[in-house]
């Protein structure tokens, strides 16, 4: 009797949530908007990543497993944004910065010198596979990969928004 | 026809008449100049916070905010005031699970404390509300809490014999209107500062933790690793930094299946069902009931629940999944005394200046309050 009112409410529970959950599937969460001091803002869908041109990295995990990353480089969605890189990135340009959002509200930030390959060797990459797999639930569908950082803590999971700003003071 | 043009002139004259003392009370505005409020906080908590441009924070602003915070009127039946659901002994909570509002109803979730705002940039505990201007107007407006329009409160307040004056020197006129009743009270809000608990004491090197205490903090601070024989209960990954929270929305493993969508209702995003805001920890042994619908009445349920009752679901916060301080396990495993020591620690966290600042109290004497009924 128990079990038979306990499946009724869920039955219940499930036509007052389906509905809602399928509304949200039609916003998709598959979205990274790039915003801030842009030529032109942009609102990337996994669809729109995957049509460019796509790299992988190798990196090590904390207990030392080796595993591939693949995705577009950092550099190339924001050159897409028309965002001050290569010979423009220089002079005031060069105190800009990424401020990186996550769907949980985690937030860090990226020097723009840090991203572009006239400064450095670093490919970092906005990341939507790990060993041939969509990243699972809670990390992806996007998310930044560092290679050059130790720690990464700055691998900021669930990615959905990247905003160019200019320090204030 | 002279005689028309005589009027004509008289009402002219009258007109420039009326014009030129627009004129003098618009160059009284400029005269008008609040005292600016110079808010004091530890260098710990660090600056990034925005008071906005046009809300300026002055004595007289935060006065004002004050005493609107206090005030019955701004409810629907004249009974209810923002410290109805959020009492200065409380950390500005009311103690109660969901709370009551003019008709009757309950909240749908708990009262939060209102310590340290200033640094909040998504209040409520789905953070949709960018702004403690914007805020102001849900719990004002709603019929389940104060249950008045905003122009009605504005009108209310116009009607009595203090709040012209009151706004008159707040924001340099006697008009009382919606935007005005917001920014006083959000600039009050600001100045709600909780930083003199032991805890701060700690960090400025005046007080000695226990060695309860001590342990409390760094496994509250740390995160379990059992290779390197670290103990610890990872609360710092969210509720970390001196302020006690980090501005972070979670999936905490209350349920299998989520009754309050929580932030994924705001967002519209399913990655965000189950979500509720990482609140402050600051004054969390005055504040139970604990939760977004305030499920736990003890720190020490709390506890447990962190420890072993997380439960399963595709949107549970990654950092609060199959971490454990033993090797290969699925809860975190800390022991009863660990437990213990914890909330010893979060006791630490009572800063009892903040509970009984009179800044922060009650300013309708009983004279001011005669005066209004007698109006």
């Amino acid at each position: 009797m128990k079990k038979q009112l306990l499946l009724l409410s869920l039955v219940f529970l499930g036509m007052i949530f389906i509905p809602r959950l399928s509304e949200a599937q039609v916003q998709s969460n598959s979205f990274v908007s790039v915003t801030g001091e842009v030529l032109k803002p942009l609102k990337l869908s996994l669809e729109d990543m995957k049509a460019m041109k796509t790299y992988e990295v190798k990196t090590k995990d904390m207990q030392g497993a080796e595993h591939t990353f693949k995705g577009v480089r950092l550099v190339d969605v924001l050159d897409a944004a028309g965002v001050t890189l290569g010979k423009e990135l220089r002079g005031e340009n060069l105190t800009k910065s990424l401020l990186l959002t996550a769907a949980d509200g985690y937030q860090v930030t990226y020097a723009l010198a840090e991203i572009d390959p006239e400064f450095t060797d670093q490919v970092i990459l906005l990341a939507y596979e790990v060993d041939g797999q969509p990243l699972p639930q809670g990390e992806g569908p996007l998310r930044i990969v560092a290679p050059h950082d130790k720690r990464p803590a700055r691998w900021i999971r669930e990615l959905t928004s990247i905003k160019v700003l200019f320090p204030k003071d | 026809m002279s005689l028309m043009k005589g009027k004509w002139r008289l009402k002219y004259g009258i007109s420039s008449l009326f014009f030129a003392c627009f004129l003098v009370s618009f160059s009284s505005v400029d005269y008008w100049k609040a005292e600016p409020y110079l808010l004091e906080y530890p260098a710990y908590f660090g600056g990034r916070f925005t008071v906005p441009e046009d809300n300026p924070m002055t004595e007289e602003g935060v006065q004002l905010g004050r005493i609107l915070f206090y005030e019955t009127k701004l409810s629907g039946n004249n009974q209810l005031s923002c410290a109805s659901c959020h009492q200065q002994n409380l950390a500005f909570t009311d103690g109660k699970k969901l709370s009551l509002g003019v008709d009757g109803s309950e909240t749908k979730r708990n009262a939060m404390s209102l310590a340290n705002l200033l640094w909040v940039r998504n209040f409520f505990w789905d953070g949709r509300s960018s702004s403690l201007e914007d805020q102001a107007v849900f719990p004002l407006t709603d019929p389940h809490e104060m249950g008045q329009a905003m122009s009605e409160s504005a009108h209310k307040l116009q009607e009595t014999r203090e709040y012209p004056d009151l706004f008159d020197q707040a924001f340099g006129s006697p008009e009382v209107t919606q935007d005005r009743i917001v920014k006083a009270l959000a600039q009050f809000e600001r100045t709600l500062i909780s930083a003199y608990s032991p805890y701060d004491r700690y960090l400025n090197g005046k007080y000695n933790l226990t060695e309860q205490e001590l342990k409390g903090m760094n496994l509250f601070m740390n995160g379990p690793s059992p290779q390197n024989k670290t103990r610890g209960a990872n609360c710092g990954h969210c509720h970390g930094t001196p302020k006690l929270f980090k501005e972070l929305f979670h999936n905490n493993g209350l349920d299998i299946a989520p009754k309050d969508v929580g932030r994924m209702e705001f967002t519209g995003q399913e990655s965000d069902l189950g979500r509720f805001r990482v609140p402050t920890l600051r004054n969390i042994a005055v504040t139970a009931p604990y939760m977004h619908d305030g499920r736990f009445n003890t720190l020490e349920e709390v506890l447990d629940h962190y420890n072993e009752h997380i439960q399963p679901s595709k949107t549970l916060s990654a950092f609060l999944a199959d971490i454990s301080n033993e090797p290969g396990g699925s809860s975190l495993a800390l022991t009863g005394e660990e437990k213990d020591a914890i909330g010893a620690f979060l006791h630490t966290l009572t800063d009892s200046t903040f509970l009984s600042n009179p800044r922060f109290s009650d300013p309708h004497i009983q004279s001011f309050k005669i005066n209004s009924i007698r109006r």
